[in-house]
């Protein structure tokens, strides 16, 4: 089985699920109208509507999929496309949220499809979470918050390790167990 | 895009600040335009409303 069998047909962009609801629910109780936010990797946009819709706050989404960037448009959203966090200015939002690919992927069972990148973590499943952590804490303002989903198929204490090398500390706000996983919203701040 | 997100966009290259040429606008929107590094010269495209701030390498459509 691979894993567009495993999420269903869609292969272009990944659509709403469990972890998407969650990070939203977090996030959307956490964030301020005053607050400027950013969710990378936003996929169907789903996160960053309601946040913004239930907040006030003003959402920026972005993707490297243009696909995703187009469904998100589609949404209201303003959206650009982008690799993480580099096109955006030091200290540019106080909040960032991120529901990222995380799952170890077996390479035997690659696609090469944009499903693939949203779901695929590489082989710990945690490359792309490293590489957001790299580089996230220059575009967050000093008192800045990130939400982040994390899966126990991840690793949720290596990715709070990795978090603390980068000068985060995480606190887990929520735990949701499902049948093979179980998915935490940890909050970092400096 | 709305010209107020040139204030929390930058070049992904140099995260130097961004001129903005517009062909088409729309409702107070950017619809179609480029973006061009204040710096480094390199420019971003904006097609259907969208910027694309990949770096130039990433940026072609199909995955990898």
């Amino acid at each position: 089985m691979d894993l567009a069998e495993r999420r269903g047909v869609e292969t272009d962009v990944y659509q709403p699920a469990e972890d998407s609801g969650l990070l939203a629910a977090e996030a959307e109780s956490r964030v301020d109208a005053d607050d400027r936010v950013l969710e990378v990797g936003t996929g169907s946009g789903y996160v960053a509507e309601r946040v913004a819709e239930e907040t006030g706050a003003s959402v920026l989404a972005s993707d490297l999929n243009p696909h995703a960037c187009r469904q998100a448009r589609e949404r209201d959203l303003d959206v650009v496309r982008a690799d993480l966090t580099t096109p955006f200015p030091e200290s540019a939002f106080d909040v960032v949220l991120f529901n990222p690919p995380y799952l170890p992927v077996d390479e035997l069972a690659e696609r090469d499809d944009w499903m693939e990148i949203a779901l695929s973590g590489g082989e710990t499943g945690r490359e792309v979470i490293e590489a957001f952590l790299d580089d996230v804490g220059r575009v967050l303002a000093p008192d800045g918050r990130i939400f982040l989903l994390v899966s126990s198929l991840t690793g949720v204490d290596e990715v709070v390790e990795r978090a603390a090398a980068a000068g985060f500390s995480a606190a887990a706000l929520r735990d949701e167990s499902y049948p093979f996983e179980t998915l935490t919203v940890l909050k970092l701040v400096r | 895009m709305k010209e107020s997100l040139l204030d929390i966009v930058c070049c992904p290259l140099d995260k130097e600040e961004l001129d903005l040429e517009v062909d088409e606008r729309e409702d107070g929107e950017v619809l179609a335009g480029t973006l061009t590094c204040t710096e480094c010269g390199e420019t971003y495209p904006i097609e259907d409303g969208i910027p694309n701030l990949l770096p130039p390498d990433m940026r072609e459509e199909s995955p990898a």
